[in-house]
């Protein structure tokens, strides 16, 4: 007997029996969906992520200094400021290196335009221009250095009532009622993050230089005192309030103060939680270089960031391995889906054991008839497993389609990009077979050695 | 249509099969028959007195445990399971009392089978199985399925797909025990037929009527064979 004979028989039992062969498909169909789900999301996400690096964020190094027990973990994990603008003005003159900029948290509360106050607890995000490309912007351009001004996203931009548009100014409530006013110089394209600093997800976002505070009155840190009592602490009081630092020019006390006891104290010598240095081409060769240069830098007494870096590890990441470290998280949460979807195609599969153990009580006397008119033990046990593979299969199809339909659904729903898995898809199938010549195994065996004379005598 | 053949469709010579269940049972004991080619013979006897028991080993269902069974000058005694089933499938066909159609197969299909694990081509099965349908009188209900067919209609499917592989030996078992007299005298005319055109008929029957339509009457007894009635006018 041939495999399309096989098939058509017992394609033919299975539509005997509709109800009963749907929900056996159904433990399988429900496993296939969840991968198949997940997978498509999963692929979505990393596809999102990956697409979000721009070839200009492709020759880019993430620089941080963590402590060593927080390294290998994220972007700006246990990331402590300890760079300033100088360095970051050094290393993008190093020779491997094209622009390099500070990147920031700048601490923040809310954001005023025409009015509407909204409040914004996750600060901003204060860096350098070349941040930015000209072609990221919607609008307007980036930012100068050291100016009040601002580039906001289309998020934040929606986050207001009225529109806003290119030279509109936006108060900034930075803490404690201290407030600046920006100027909005660009509106992005897309609200979608700009660096691996940033996250991934799409979210309201204002951008602002990260020496924004360095022509402005506001200062941290500092104890709440005028110019003037300053200049009148006694010599005492100011090394108390100093410990062992040392002030070298008292004419400029209050900055003097300033960048010593604030972190994010404005001044050309504050601090910055991070950097972003470009190489001078998306080559490795060169990115290399870049991250070699820079880490000399950095490690060498020349720079501001080693004085602070007691203790911590220099942390240089490409975009590449910020993504595949992100990746890894990924996988390991899609292994784990996958996993407990593997546990529900084991359960699927003892369903279809199950049922086609019935079915071959239940056509004893088929199977002596069968054998009566000459078919072979093989012939048997080829037609139950086939039987449970269709069922197995049909469940895998079916599993696919509510899986890449679910998967269509969550992907448009979230919006993220929706991947077709090609290669799940075929595994998928192939796991339907497998599942079913797994669970048919036995059922057929025993049909395959059904004694004819008690079969069909079987009632 | 009926292929050339030796003078004996089956012999038995010295057949015992004794069942070890505690006691042993002798449910055949040095049985030694010959089948010629071409003959109706009949076999009655009482329960337990080994028809069964006969017609499953003769029907290649089962293995003697002492002596053997020869099917159209083939051995079957001493043959692997695989053989005994292509001999099974090709040289007997089997007509049951309670029919054993495939429920889900229509008739058409249901006479096909037998090509199937033979590995006929399906043209060359749907025309053969529609003629073997055709010869019994069925050729307008090919595609209705068992449950659609009266019992006389049923067995004569069952007939019908017995034929089709053109067997050595027609193997009946109460043929018309399932049926009403009319119906089951339908079948027995049948098995007439067949007869005349010279299939060789092997019938296990409890009813001496249905008996009497044989050459002759195998009469069993405790698994032995008691005696051989020969009948003069087949039937009639």
């Amino acid at each position: 007997m041939n495999l399309l004979e096989s098939l058509r028989i017992s394609w033919r039992s299975i539509r005997g029996h509709k109800l009963r062969s749907t929900l056996t498909t159904l433990g399988v169909i429900i496993g296939i969906a969840a991968v198949i789900t997940f997978v498509t999301l999963g692929t979505g996400l990393q596809d999102e992520i990956v697409g979000d690096i721009s070839p200009d964020d492709q020759q880019n190094v993430y620089v941080w200094a963590a402590p060593p027990e927080d390294s290998g973990q994220g972007p700006l994990a246990g990331a402590q400021p300890v760079f300033t603008q100088r360095d970051a003005g050094e290393i993008a003159n190093l020779s491997g290196v094209d622009d390099a900029y500070v990147y920031t948290r700048v601490p923040g509360q809310s954001v005023t335009y025409a009015g509407d106050t909204v409040p914004r607890d996750s600060g901003f995000i204060g860096t350098g221009p070349g941040y930015f490309d000209t072609e990221d912007f919607a609008e307007g351009d980036r930012f100068e250095r050291g100016e009040t001004q601002a580039v906001i996203n289309p998020a934040m931009a929606g986050l207001f009532d009225e529109n806003v548009s290119v030279g509109d100014t936006l108060t900034l409530g930075i803490y404690q009622g201290v407030q600046i006013d920006v100027t909005v110089t660009g509106i992005l394209e897309n609200s979608e993050s700009m660096s691996a600093f940033e996250g991934f997800a799409p979210s309201p976002r204002l951008y602002v230089p990260a020496d924004l505070t360095e022509n402005t009155e506001t200062q941290t840190g500092l104890p709440d005192l005028s110019e003037e009592e300053f200049s009148n602490l006694s010599e005492e009081e100011l090394s108390e309030l100093l410990g062992d630092r040392e002030i070298s020019n008292r004419s400029n006390l209050s900055g003097e103060l300033a960048d010593l006891l604030g972190q994010s104290t404005p001044g050309e010598s504050s601090r910055h939680i991070a950097l972003v240095v470009e190489a001078t081409s998306k080559s490795d060769a060169d990115i290399d270089r870049a991250k070699a240069e820079t880490e000399a830098y950095l490690n060498s007494t020349e720079s501001d960031a080693s004085d602070r870096s007691e203790g911590l590890t220099f942390q240089l990441k490409t975009s590449a391995e910020l993504i595949s470290q992100l990746e890894d998280v990924l996988n390991l949460l899609q292994d784990f889906i996958v996993g407990i979807a593997g546990i529900s195609l084991l359960v699927g599969s003892i369903g279809i054991a199950n049922i086609m153990l019935v079915s071959v009580t239940e056509r004893t006397r088929e199977i002596g008839i069968m054998k009566a008119v000459g078919a072979q033990r093989r012939d048997i046990l080829v037609l139950f497993i086939v039987e449970a593979v269709i069922l197995g299969v049909l469940g895998a199809i079916l599993g696919t389609a509510l899986g890449l339909l679910a998967g269509y659904a969550v992907a448009g729903y979230i919006g993220i990009p929706w991947v077709f898995p090609v290669g799940w898809t075929a595994l998928a199938i192939a796991v339907g077979i497998a599942v079913g010549v797994l669970a048919g195994l036995y059922p057929a065996w025993s049909a395959s050695r059904t004694d004819p004379i008690d079969a069909l005598r079987y009632e | 249509m009926a292929t050339e053949r030796g003078p004996t469709a089956v012999s038995l010579s010295g057949v015992g099969k004794t069942y070890r269940l505690g006691e042993p049972v002798h449910a055949l004991d040095g049985v030694s028959l010959e089948i010629p080619t071409g003959s109706y013979t009949a076999v009655m006897g009482p329960s337990g007195s080994g028809k069964s028991t006969l017609m499953n080993l003769v029907g290649c269902l089962d293995t003697p445990t002492e002596g053997t069974v020869t099917i159209d000058d083939q051995d079957v005694t001493t043959v692997s399971d695989r053989e005994r089933t292509r001999i099974r499938g090709e040289d007997i066909g089997f007509v049951f009392q309670t029919f054993n159609l495939m429920p889900r197969l229509t008739a058409r299909e249901n006479v096909a089978l037998p090509m199937v694990f033979r590995g006929v081509d399906r043209g060359e099965r749907r025309q053969r199985a529609a003629e073997a349908l055709d010869s019994v009188g069925l050729g307008d209900r090919l595609d209705h399925q068992p449950n659609e067919l009266s019992g006389g209609q049923r067995q004569r499917v069952a007939i019908a797909r017995a034929l089709v592989n053109d067997p050595a030996l027609l193997l009946a078992d109460e043929p018309t025990g399932n049926l009403d007299t009319e119906t089951g005298a339908q079948i027995m005319n049948l098995f007439e037929d067949l007869y005349e055109q010279g299939n060789t008929i092997l019938m296990v029957t409890h009813e001496r009527p249905i008996a009497e339509h044989a050459e002759r009457i195998i009469h069993l007894l405790d698994g032995e064979i008691e005696r051989i009635e020969e009948l003069s006018g087949v039937g009639r």
